[in-house]
């Protein structure tokens, strides 16, 4: 485990100058503008989380004229044979970036089962604890010397602590959670402290404590952390002194700016909307642009629609969380592509599962596992391709299933990760990256 | 700032938390007298089993050990693992002056018999008992919705309240009476009654035969099933038919219905096969050493398997018990994992026959688990200091010294809560139509104690493992519980309470957070650092504000030390 650790010098130099104010530009910098040159540079992963389990039947696999097609249409994309809904028409324009998969099929679907499955490639419950996929990916892309988190998710559904975090892997590959509401807003309304929920929590001292208090704290508590790890070097202290080296490295240096939205075109910000998934996707744009190799980003709601979770009014609710997900994604894309990111950048889209090809009398649609939809784009990915088909009723996969190890293992192999590594497991077995039964949709891969 | 919050109530108050923090409060009346009974000598004795084999191994293996814990250590240590929080500075002063050779005996005498020890261990053996808490979607909700369904907890907290023996612990676990319960559905939770039930086990397992064999083998018997349940493994002890063979025990539960609902368990008590899935082959129920079960008429399937599993002469039950407690006191099994004992996989680190001999005790004394922690506790090996004194010590597996351990979320919070002086405000929920309705016996949520704790929440089974986020860092370093310390009980009484030194809040601090004295050195350093109004600038005369400010910051180092952070 290479933990980049500072010396007590450093460390004591960074107090210093934070305290004073001065800035510390720091390695970060020189790493930021090395970043998008850089032919070598490993890739990224950004996950945009569709909180709730999108309605395949009214976003990618659209079956109109069929009784469970429901009223959406079907547009074409820049990439003939590409076809996905009308409400994203902005993405539609990027079809050749896109794999589309339509035969997902997994067996979970309940929304706690579902979204470990889809984190973490396996069901829960068992006294293996897997590490979900952001940190899984992050431990293997991380650069060196990041003084950001690797794994940072943004606005997740913290019901399920278990997808967001390392299970056997260092906690260092946890994910740094930003925007967590806690609990669900009922109303549906999307929060409006945005701005306030992407800034990194307890980053900054408390009001009533001054910079000299605060400096006078992290002298002494460096030197009383000093002498108790002299003679007792164990994991748990050890690894308390290097988180707290981390926090604070996060508090003092440039890289937190990385979470400063203000730096951005005004332009910019307003076409990747402004909303929490929207002003999140900017977001993972401006870390990955600083090396963080894994981002997840949740969409979790929009005026009137309070989750993908459309059991009623399944499809005023899907248009109005298309209209946020379609500028945010294709924004995403474009501004990826203008910084030269594009072609080390994965993104990921998905949910926990599908919805029932059938309507209910709600006119809305409930949990379905059996065949439904994930779209991989940018990096790594061969686009502008349909994988997999469902029937023409929506309730069966007729071609290439493809189930939660598969896909993780796809997702592998796009980020351009050996998924046969294994890592020690919490129970002292090696587990690898995937199963060795794991089928990657090699087709999608470039 | 003015202090807000005990000022108001009035200063009689902080007075009299001062006076806990400060005073070496008055020896009791008269000291117990060192009173043996038989227990005490048979635990006694057994401890001395365990130094004289840890002797010999030592020798053996060229280890140095590392010398006995000071009182102040060992105070911490015990009171983590037996009552899951730190002692109060008070209770730390009481001890600290004790000056009777017997104090450590007593002292776990009183911590055995205390209030906190039933909820501690509520919380080791839910945590153990049912880990799909950490790794299922009803994580955060279990906790909120646990409290008002069938309640675990309290179940738990009864069997720990009756002082039962842990072999009738596990019967009823077992044979847990489930016919015309209701299941849990996989979106929705059994209706709110406060009824203490084993029930959420089997609600957690999913009702699965496979993951009931599964998870009884691991947690009672250390035998790991789970990779025969799908093909024999080659080089594995267990077929797949053994396992199905397990799992039959379990066959006559059911839930039948819609999983996504709540519905009523069906259990035929009689049924004693299974059906392997694929292979179509039934299999009859047969227990892990090949024996065949003696059917009685009227004696359930499940009851068969847990007369087996807790007779006296089962091969693994009072092993892998023992063997369980020992790496929660040592940080390291005698044979790790502690789940796997049986296998190519398992790890000797049994010094010579300790294993049986602890297994054997557990057995004489009725499966009463406090006697094997009244044995352990008392041993020389668990009193070493953790501090490295020699590199032969390195190795855990040695047990050269003792091995620091991370706190769990509960035990950080409980401890942080009595070191700041926090009183627990109960949780309103946000969910009006769920009320927070706490069963008997289980005390009620606080709602920052909840918000901590998913902060917190453990990451690794084995507390040796244990480490700290990033996150974690912030939140104790920036996050509510450091911005207010200026303001809390324990810096507000020291700060008001007028005839103490300096140095004598200092040391308050130290033994409220650290449950130690400052070292010379220590004490110097934060003595001159309040005196002198703490950050203020150089040249300003300090304040009485200053100075508490400056209290504040002492108390905020100790409680974001690494010291503070392990058991050691």
């Amino acid at each position: 485990m290479a933990i980049p650790t500072l010396s007590r010098r450093d460390y004591l130099t960074l107090s210093a100058a934070g305290v004073i104010g001065f800035s510390m530009s720091g390695w970060l910098k020189v790493l930021a503008d090395g970043t998008a040159k850089d032919r070598k540079r490993k890739r990224s992963c950004i996950l945009l989380w569709m909180n709730g389990g999108p309605s395949q039947m009214d976003t990618f696999d659209l079956k109109p004229g069929h009784e469970n097609g429901g009223p959406f249409q079907e547009i074409k994309t820049n990439v003939p044979g590409v076809r996905i809904s009308e409400h994203l028409s902005r993405l539609a324009k990027h079809g050749d970036r896109l794999a589309v998969i339509r035969s997902m099929s997994t067996r979970e679907a309940d929304h706690g089962r579902g979204t470990y499955l889809m984190h973490t490639g396996h069901v829960p419950g068992g006294p293996i604890d897997y590490p979900s996929m952001g940190a899984l990916f992050a431990k293997e892309l991380e650069p060196p010397d990041l003084e950001l988190p690797s794994f940072v998710s943004i606005a997740p559904n913290n019901l399920v602590p278990a997808a967001q975090r390392a299970g056997f892997l260092d906690p260092r590959y946890s994910s740094f959670v930003l925007g967590a509401g806690g609990l669900v807003d009922f109303t549906g309304a999307p929060p409006a402290n945005y701005e306030q929920l992407l800034k990194v929590q307890d980053s900054e001292r408390p009001a009533e404590v001054s910079a000299a208090q605060a400096a006078a704290r992290l002298k002494f508590l460096e030197e009383a952390d000093e002498e108790f790890l002299r003679d007792r070097p164990d994991g748990p202290a050890a690894s308390h002194r290097a988180a707290y080296r981390r926090a604070v490295a996060l508090m003092r240096s440039d890289a937190a700016k990385a979470f400063n939205l203000g730096e951005e075109p005004k332009g910019l910000r307003e076409r990747y909307g402004n909303n929490l998934f929207g002003q999140g996707c900017l977001l993972a744009r401006r870390l990955v642009e600083r090396g963080v190799p894994f981002v997840e980003v949740t969409l979790s709601g929009a005026a009137g629609a309070n989750s993908w979770d459309t059991h009623s009014n399944n499809f005023e609710g899907v248009k109005k969380l298309s209209a946020v997900l379609d500028p945010a994604w294709a924004t995403l894309l474009e501004d990826l592509d203008d910084k030269g990111l594009l072609d080390t950048t994965l993104i990921v889209w998905a949910g926990e599962f599908g919805r029932t090809p059938h309507i209910n009398r709600n006119r809305g649609r409930d949990h379905w596992a059996k065949s439904w939809s994930t779209v991989l784009a940018g990096g790594g990915v061969k686009g502008g391709q349909v994988v997999g088909k469902t029937s023409a009723d929506g309730t069966e996969v007729a071609e290439r299933p493809v189930d939660g190890q598969d896909f993780l293992a796809t997702v592998g192999l796009a980020l351009g990760v050996d998924i046969t590594k294994p890592n020690v497991s919490n129970i002292g077995r090696p587990v690898r990256i995937t199963e060795p039964t794991a089928k990657p949709i090699k087709e999608v891969v470039a | 700032m003015t202090p807000v919050g005990i000022h108001s109530v009035g200063k009689g108050l902080a007075l009299a938390g001062a006076l806990l923090l400060l005073a070496a409060t008055p020896a009791r009346a008269e000291p117990p007298k060192a009173r043996q009974t038989e227990t005490d000598r048979a635990a006694a004795a057994l401890a001395a089993k365990i130094d004289e084999r840890f002797a010999k191994r030592w020798k053996d293996r060229e280890v140095q050990p590392a010398p006995p814990a000071d009182d102040a250590e060992f105070l911490r240590r015990v009171y983590l693992d037996l009552a899951g929080r730190i002692p109060s500075a008070g209770e730390a002063r009481r001890f600290l002056d004790d000056t009777s050779p017997d104090k450590r005996r007593r002292l776990v005498d009183d911590l055995l018999n205390g209030p906190a020890f039933v909820t501690h261990w509520v919380n080791v053996w839910r945590a153990l008992l049912l880990p799909e808490f950490r790794t299922l979607d009803v994580n955060g909700q279990a906790r909120f919705f646990e409290g008002g369904g069938y309640s675990f907890e309290a179940w738990l907290r009864k069997q720990l309240e009756e002082g039962v023996g842990y072999d009738r612990m596990v019967r009823e676990l077992l044979t847990a009476p489930v016919d015309g319960l209701v299941a849990a559905g996989t979106d929705t939770f059994a209706p709110r009654t406060a009824q203490p039930s084993a029930v959420t086990f089997y609600n957690l397992k999913k009702v699965q035969p496979e993951n009931l064999a599964a998870s009884t083998a691991r947690l009672f018997l250390g035998v790991r099933l789970e990779c025969a349940q799908c093909h024999n493994h080659p080089f594995a002890k267990w077929k797949q038919e053994q396992f199905w063979s397990q799992a039959a025990f379990f066959a006559g539960l059911e839930a039948p219905g819609d999983k996504d609902r709540p519905r009523p368990f069906r259990d035929n008590p009689d049924k004693r096969d299974i059906t392997m899935p694929g292979a179509g082959k039934v299999v009859p129920a047969r227990f892990l050493d090949g024996g065949e079960p003696k059917w009685q008429d009227q004696v359930s399937s499940r009851r068969t398997l847990a007369d087996w599993v807790t007779a006296p002469n089962n091969p693994y039950f009072p092993r892998a018990a023992a063997n369980r407690l020992w790496a929660y006191f040592l940080g390291t099994g005698l044979i790790e994992p502690v789940d796997e004992m049986v296998g190519d996989m398992a790890q000797n680190n049994d010094p010579g026959g300790l294993l049986d001999e602890l297994a054997g005790a557990l057995v004489a004394h009725d499966f009463d688990l406090k006697f094997l922690m009244r044995a352990i506790t008392a041993s020389k090996v668990y009193q070493l200091t953790s501090a490295r004194t020699h590199a032969s010590q390195d190795d855990p597996r040695l047990f050269g010294r003792m091995t620091a351990r991370g706190l769990t979320g509960e035990q950080l919070f409980d401890s942080y809560a009595l070191a700041t002086g926090y009183r627990p405000r109960p949780l309103v929920t946000v969910i009006p139509s769920l009320p927070n309705v706490a069963p008997p016996g289980v005390p009620p949520r606080d709602m920052f104690r909840e918000q901590f704790l998913s902060t917190f929440a453990n990451q690794s089974d084995r507390a040796a493992d244990s480490q700290t986020s990033i996150q974690q860092a912030l939140a104790l370093m920036n996050g509510a519980a450091a911005g207010g310390l200026a303001r809390s009980r324990t810096v507000t009484a020291l700060a008001d309470f007028p005839l103490m030194t300096t140095a004598e809040r200092v040391e308050a601090l130290y033994l409220a957070t650290l449950s130690r004295k400052p070292r010379p050195g220590e004490l110097e350093r934060f003595v001159k650092y309040v005196d002198r109004g703490g950050a203020l600038a150089d040249g300003k005369e300090p304040q009485e504000k200053d100075k508490t400010a400056a209290l504040a910051d002492v108390l905020w180092v100790l409680l974001n030390s690494a010291e503070f952070k392990v058991n050691h």
